[in-house]
């Protein structure tokens, strides 16, 4: 059904708007690299795939004048969700350009901000591309040669931005969200295991996490312990054993 | 959907230039530079190793060789970065500042710097109080509970999305290794706290209006703004121009004399509720306060216009004014202050109001203000606007600061007041009090209902207002002030009769007029009885020329002596009697009646009220003049002609009356 078919395609564009709000983030930090700018580029080229597929799907949903007035409510709901996701899209390629364009990555004395993220971004792009693993394969001037298409990829969306205002008459301000304040504490997601495994940030909120982080490493440390007490006490048997033998 | 509309669109809706941005990110680009930048240093938390962690005392160190400054600008200028946004604190990382100790900083990821371009969104604050919220499993602090609550009131239908995308994001950040997850958040939480202060912090990117011009634009170079950069020039030529040893002596006295009231420059007795969260100095210094602080009564002593513009001031003035019987030129001032700054609506009103109650001929606050003033106010009067009265009222505000405010400063009053005044002790928090009155802010009265309060207050001052007891009331004393007419066209119409309501310091209307001029108005009261009935302007052409001559010689005799009201007190109750005998020789001529035709304000000068009431009204009773001004027959309209608003009445040629 159209409905489901749209809601999943927005899902997949949501999913790809916040991979690609974290890859931006890392530009211009200690964890930039060539790898970044490529993942950058083909994150960007998905979105921008997949805006066009929902666009269609959207418009021509919206453009029908014969559905009911709830179906009606939820497609406007849908393109809410769309036009925001396109929103935060626009301007966090705007903002690569930018930040791509101050942090260039050939030049002889680069000064990369130390921020202190020092690790790769290949998980998030994966997850992004919904692929296992990433292959790179662009050249080594990917991030001068990016940057034009970059810009001419901006403003092909924003035209579709404004296309997408004059075509469809919809209110934003009138559509009811579905989900109530606090809605996302009921993910099912495991939660509970992510935080067992954060540790305290900057020695702040060491009654949080500390509790999670010691509990970890505390039950690690003595299960250690006790299999070496076992050992010892295996060995001095057997020694026991040899010495009166 | 947006609307355009170029040609008139006067819509703020641009960031201002922030030109310290960009100048503070070559700074930090400087500063990573593995030579000569700043020395990093691995961070130990639990089980990770984080690294280029650095200690506010390496960065104050660079900042100072590399700028050739002192330790102490040095600090500051750290701690601006640091309110930027652009370093934020691992430890205590809600207070941005610099601490020059081994307190540990790292930098901020370029996405996260401030810059002009992209203002702060508050769907991305949504969506990161969301991933706190999934974080934190619920628990967020106070003023994060708040703004979650209003964001999600009114970015309702956005919500859907905002709890998607927090999911996402969560999840993607999930991705990532451990030591980059921790950097991340804290990257997120400092750039918030930068752009979301919590509250009893302010945000350095601040940044009050918005402006109307995009700064980020090239201004195009057409005709028409060498047009704008040529009539600017022209007129700063044209401009008057100050000798800079005057300018330099006002700004160095104004200085002086200001510094030490100056809440940044010195110290704010008791504190400053800016600083403290304490609003004791606000109480203290309200503008209903009975005892003022010290401070305060100083600063009266400055100048007139500090004293009137501080509402406590103008009471202890109006107070003083009240000794002196000279209350009508503060009440005057007051009410042209109120036409000017008064809705459109009520101008008209009040314009009338005020003349009525000051400028009139037999108005019963009487101002004294010059025959030339007067005539520009009154012609103005035909058509009011919102600065008609404002030549009469910078006369009385020089009258004032010239004679009342001399006097004031001398004055028993003031000195009472200044004795009584308190001067607050410091208040001296410690940290825990401090927070603890951050806690305890709440909101002051709303302005809505100070306002209203205060209108309350004005009514109730108005109603009770005293009628200057040194004036008559209208019915029983028609005759003009003569002192305020000097250049008058037309001699006649300024009665010579000088039964002026002057004279003695009696209360009530009837009382100045029955003790003083008994006779006047006993003969008056004559007249008007003989008179019977209404065309009260033909009393004036009635009394013959010869009449009218003696009048006019009374008259000039008077105006000769130029004096003012209150030299006119003494020097006329002598004339009175005079007078009297010439208003009695009015008396025989009574009968004629109306063969004059054009009936002339002056008329009614003479032709006092036809059949006054034994008892004299009060002003004010305004409603009644505009309806009596249509009974001509009436007796009462005799009455309100008195008093008649001069761009009223067409017909008559009361045109400098």
């Amino acid at each position: 059904m159209g409905k489901e078919e749209c809601k999943t395609m927005l899902d997949a564009l949501n999913k790809v708007t916040a991979c690609y709000r974290h890859l931006v983030i890392a530009l211009g930090s200690t964890s930039d690299s060539q790898n970044l700018r490529e993942e950058l580029k083909k994150t960007r080229k998905k979105a921008q795939e997949l805006a066009v597929a929902n666009r269609t799907k959207l418009t021509t949903l919206l453009k029908d004048k014969t559905i009911s007035k709830d179906d009606r409510a939820e497609y406007e709901r849908l393109w809410v969700l769309f036009s925001s996701s396109m929103e935060l899209l626009e301007v966090d390629m705007k903002r690569s350009l930018e930040i791509g364009q101050d942090f260039p990555l050939k030049v002889p004395t680069r000064h990369l901000i130390q921020t202190g993220m020092t690790g790769s971004t290949n998980a998030v792009a994966a997850r992004a591309m919904s692929v296992q693993n990433m292959k790179y394969e662009a050249d080594s001037n990917i991030d001068t040669a990016d940057l034009r298409d970059l810009q001419t990829e901006i403003t092909q969306v924003s035209q579709m931005m404004e296309e997408m205002e004059m075509k469809v008459q919809v209110a934003p301000w009138a559509v009811v969200a579905k989900q109530e304040a606090g809605a996302e504490l009921k993910s099912n997601m495991s939660v509970g295991n992510s935080s067992v495994g954060v540790i305290s940030i900057c020695e702040e909120e060491p009654k949080d996490d500390e509790g999670g982080g010691g509990r970890e490493g505390g039950s690690g440390s003595i299960g250690a312990v006790v299999v070496f007490f076992v050992i010892v006490a295996v060995a001095l048997v057997l020694g026991y054993l040899v010495v009166n033998m | 959907m947006t609307i355009r509309n170029a040609l008139r669109d006067h819509g703020q809706r641009y960031r201002p230039r922030m030109a310290c941005l960009k100048k503070a990110e070559k700074v930090l680009l400087e500063m990573q530079d593995p030579c000569t930048g700043v020395k990093s240093q691995p961070q130990r938390l639990v089980i990770t190793i984080i690294p280029h962690a650095i200690t506010g005392e390496d960065i104050i160190a660079w900042l100072a060789d590399r700028f050739q400054i002192d330790a102490q600008e040095a600090r500051s200028f750290g701690s601006m970065l640091v309110a930027l946004g652009y370093i934020y604190p691992l430890q205590d990382h809600k207070r941005l500042v610099i601490k020059p100790d081994a307190s540990l900083y790292r930098f901020q990821t370029p996405y996260f710097w401030p810059t002009q371009q992209w203002p702060v969104e508050d769907t991305d604050y949504a969506i990161y109080l969301a991933k706190r919220n999934i974080r934190k499993k619920g628990i967020l602090e106070l003023h994060e509970q708040e703004q979650y609550n209003h964001l999600h009131k009114w970015m309702n239908h956005k919500w859907d999305f905002v709890v998607m995308q927090a999911k996402e994001q969560y999840r993607a950040a999930k991705e990532r290794k451990k030591p980059d997850r921790v950097v991340f958040d804290c990257q997120e939480r400092a750039y918030w706290v930068v752009h979301r202060p919590p509250p009893g912090t302010v945000s350095a990117m601040d940044y009050g209006l918005d402006r109307r011009t995009d700064p980020n634009t090239d201004e195009t170079q057409t005709p028409d703004y060498y047009e704008r950069i040529m009539i600017f020039t022209q007129q700063s030529i044209m401009r008057p121009r100050v000798k800079s040893s005057v300018s330099i002596g006002a700004l160095v006295k104004y200085s002086a004399t200001y510094s030490g009231h100056d809440p940044f420059l010195s110290k704010c007795l008791p504190s400053s509720p800016w600083l403290t969260d304490d609003t004791t100095y606000w109480t203290m210094n309200m503008s209903n306060v009975e005892i003022p602080t010290k401070m305060r009564v100083e600063r009266w002593t400055f100048s007139f216009k500090e004293l009137l513009s501080d509402p406590r001031g103008r009471d202890d003035f109006r107070l003083f004014l009240k000794k002196e019987f000279s209350g009508e030129n503060l009440a005057f001032w007051e009410g042209c202050e109120d036409l000017k700054w008064g809705t459109a609506v009520t101008m008209r009103e009040k314009a009338e109001q005020i003349y009525k109650t000051f400028l009139a001929r037999g108005a019963p606050r009487w101002i004294n203000i010059d025959g030339k003033t007067m005539e520009i106010t009154v012609k103005g009067l035909k058509h009011p606007h919102r600065y008609v009265l404002d030549a009469a009222q910078t006369h009385i505000y020089m009258l004032m600061k010239k004679d009342s405010y001399g006097r004031y400063l001398k004055s028993p009053v003031f000195k009472e007041t200044l004795k009584k005044a308190i001067c607050p002790e410091e208040h001296k928090f410690n940290e825990v009090q401090l927070e603890q009155n951050a806690r305890n802010r709440r909101p002051s009265l709303s302005p809505i209902i100070i306002r209203q309060q205060e209108q309350e207050q004005r009514a109730k001052m108005a109603a009770n207002a005293p009628v200057d007891i040194t004036q008559l009331c209208r019915f029983t004393t028609p005759v003009p002030h003569l002192a305020v007419y000097t250049g008058i066209p037309d001699p006649p119409s300024v009665t010579a009769s000088p039964s002026l309501p002057f004279l003695a310091h009696t209360p009530v209307c009837p009382s100045p007029i029955s003790v003083a001029l008994d006779s006047t108005s006993a003969s008056e009261r004559r007249m008007e009885a003989s008179d019977g009935e209404g065309n009260a302007e033909v009393r004036a052409p009635e009394g013959g020329n010869l009449s009218k001559s003696r009048m006019a010689l009374s008259l000039r005799r008077l105006l000769k002596r130029g004096c003012s009201p209150s030299a006119m007190f003494a020097s006329l109750s002598p004339k009175c009697h005079t007078a009297a005998t010439t208003s009695s020789r009015i008396q025989p001529i009574t009968p004629d009646e109306p063969s004059q035709a054009p009936p002339r304000r002056i008329g009614n000068f003479f032709q006092i009220k036809v059949d006054i009431p034994p008892e004299c009204r009060i002003y004010p009773i305004e409603s009644e003049d505009e309806d009596e001004e249509n009974r001509p027959a009436s007796r009462d309209a005799v009455v309100t002609e008195e008093i008649i608003c001069p761009w009223e009445s067409l017909t008559r040629q009361n045109g400098t009356g």
